[in-house]
């Protein structure tokens, strides 16, 4: 449905968006993920014909965006970064205008407002100036915005922002019901609500493209192997060498500089906890804890959006924390 | 054409909307009514010359112009120029009209609330009816001028507004293309090798509305107007396109 080759966007010597190729797929909902900056919004605003790119092309539903902008942009909703609406209308007002801006008749409008306006949450303030309402409440206006013509695409940036916790649950659910029929691409540096709504996502950092997938194969490739924490009351020298000669354990790492606290990288498939509660009866360590930790979406996002060089065919175990131990 | 009467409609409740149109409204028609009263005392002394109060009153003082170069910036400033400086641009360009529309769009709801500043001069014709005679072939013509050299001057600020996010230096840019647009007909006067002066004359604007209100009106004055207030409006729309590509 919505296909990106080869993006580029330079601004002089800047390079804000680098080859950026994505399709969304019909009926697909698609995360965009990266810290501030990396270049989301400037690859969105080039999908949406607000921005031409420097290099690449855009086509949506087969429509060339550079050969047809108008009619690609009626395929789309746009819900902006910073949602602008006009302070001086009314919701209900500036709703029908945005509708007739897509080309419906004011009777058409009229007919979809009832409609968008509960599934947004707008019925309070539906007669109510723009220039007074909350954060919360422009963010809905402009979602309702942009579903309102029923557009075949919706491109969402940062759809939640600013809304309080309630609020945000309800509209997570109207984007999951939205995804349903239509596709969808949302960009967002909030973490779970990729793994909540997102079939498949992207995450961006500095302009490229640094991985892409379902969110379970995500944490599956770049993680990959359980972590597991261990905590004795008091440490001793070689307690890491110990460690590490465990089978099953690939990497030792101490948290905190300290000789008591390690996070230990195990092999694929592999549980050493028994042999870690043995090695501790073995040398009469106190354990005060043992447990596993599971790889966090959050953890990929970290760790490829840090600036270190990325290497994407993990899971690869961390060398440089293995010397640092054992040093 | 939905496109474009969708912004239109748009852009002239957000006129009414906003304070700044009723301060225009009221000095053009405070203005406007001290003229029309001062020409009426005027020609009501007996020594006075014959004339036509609303002859005089079209384009004849000096006053229809200063309203006129104050006017147009301020209806046209905000157009384009705050669309950009508050985002809401992203919206109207992503959505399926395009540059042209826009323009068009924002550019008619301009002229729209032009012409309605200017209805109220309309009772001034009933007051010289209802006392007088009214001759309404040159009050005809008289509006003729009022619309074309309006619809000239809102082109500029079109433009104006279309360069610029601020509103501030739109209304500053218009006003100072407005200056050498309506006194360079003016410069006809120091040349005396007739080709210039002719070329010259053709521009005079002063010259074009007192023909006007003496009912005169003179096609070429009209393709004047028509034509450089389409190369203002085409200029707007390529403006509007440059400012994306950068």
């Amino acid at each position: 449905m919505i296909e990106a080759q080869n993006l580029t966007r330079r601004y002089g010597d800047f390079t804000a968006v680098e080859q950026i190729s994505l399709t969304v797929d019909e009926g697909e909902i698609v995360g965009m993920l990266g810290p501030n900056g990396a270049g989301k919004t400037t690859t969105i605003r080039m999908i949406t014909g607000f921005l031409p790119p420097t290099e690449g092309r855009v086509t949506v539903g087969g429509k060339d965006l550079f050969a047809d902008p108008v009619g690609v942009r009626g395929d789309i909703g746009y819900l902006p970064e910073n949602v602008a609406l006009y302070p001086e209308m009314r919701v209900s007002e500036y709703l029908t205008y945005r509708a007739m801006l897509e080309g419906m008749t004011r009777a058409q409008a009229k007919k979809r407002l009832p409609e968008t306006i509960t599934s947004c949450f707008l019925e309070e303030v539906e007669g109510q100036i723009i220039g007074t309402l909350s954060k919360g409440y422009r963010q809905r206006v402009g979602l309702a915005a942009a579903i309102l013509h029923e557009p075949q695409a919706l491109v969402l940036d940062e759809p939640t922002v600013g809304l309080d916790p309630k609020q945000i649950i309800a509209i997570r659910e109207l984007i999951r019901e939205l995804g349903r029929e239509r596709t969808l691409l949302l960009s967002t540096h909030i973490l779970p609500e990729v793994e909540l709504l997102c079939d498949r996502v992207i995450i961006i950092d500095r302009g490229r493209i640094v991985a892409e997938g379902t969110p379970e194969s995500l944490k599956e490739s770049w993680v990959g192997a359980t972590m597991l924490r261990v905590e004795l009351k008091q440490g001793t020298e070689g307690v890491a060498e110990i460690l590490e000669r465990i089978r099953g354990v690939s990497s030792v790492k101490p948290i905190d500089g300290g000789r008591s606290r390690f996070s230990l990288e195990c092999e694929h498939a592999s549980d050493p906890r028994e042999a870690v509660f043995r090695a501790a009866v073995d040398n009469g360590w106190t354990l005060l804890e043992l447990a596993e930790e599971r790889a966090s979406l959050e953890d990929i996002f970290v760790r490829l959006t840090t600036r270190e060089v990325i290497e994407p065919t993990a899971p690869e175990p961390d060398e440089s924390a293995d010397e640092e131990v054992t040093s | 054409m939905k496109g474009i009467a969708a912004i239109m409609d748009r852009e002239i409740r957000a006129y009414f909307f906003s304070p700044l149109a009723y301060i225009v409204a009221a000095f053009l028609l405070l203005v406007n009514g001290l003229v029309f009263w001062l020409i009426v005392s005027f020609l009501n002394n007996p020594q006075a010359r014959f004339g036509a109060p609303l002859e005089l009153f079209f384009g004849q003082t000096i006053y229809f112009w200063l309203v006129l170069m104050f006017v147009a910036p301020v209806l046209t400033m905000r157009l384009l120029s705050e669309e950009r400086r508050s985002g809401t641009i992203e919206v109207l360009m992503t959505a399926p009209v395009n540059e042209a529309q826009v323009v068009i769009g924002k550019y008619l709801a301009a002229l729209v609330f032009y012409c309605f500043l200017w209805l109220p001069t309309l009772t001034y014709v009933g007051i010289v009816a209802y006392y007088s005679e009214v001759d309404w072939g040159p009050v005809a013509a008289g509006y003729l001028g009022v619309f074309g050299v309006g619809a000239l001057f809102l082109s500029v600020g079109l433009l104006a507004s279309a360069l610029t996010r601020s509103q501030l230096v739109a209304a500053i840019l218009t006003f100072a293309l407005l200056i050498p647009i309506f006194t360079f007909g003016l410069l006809e006067n120091l040349f005396n090798d007739p080709t210039l002066k002719q070329a010259f004359s053709y521009l005079n604007l002063w010259q074009h509305m007192e023909e006007f209100s003496k009912g005169i009106v003179d096609t070429r004055h009209l393709v004047y107007y028509l034509s450089a207030t389409l190369l203002f409006i085409f200029l707007s729309a390529k403006a509007l396109e440059a400012k994306k590509w950068r």
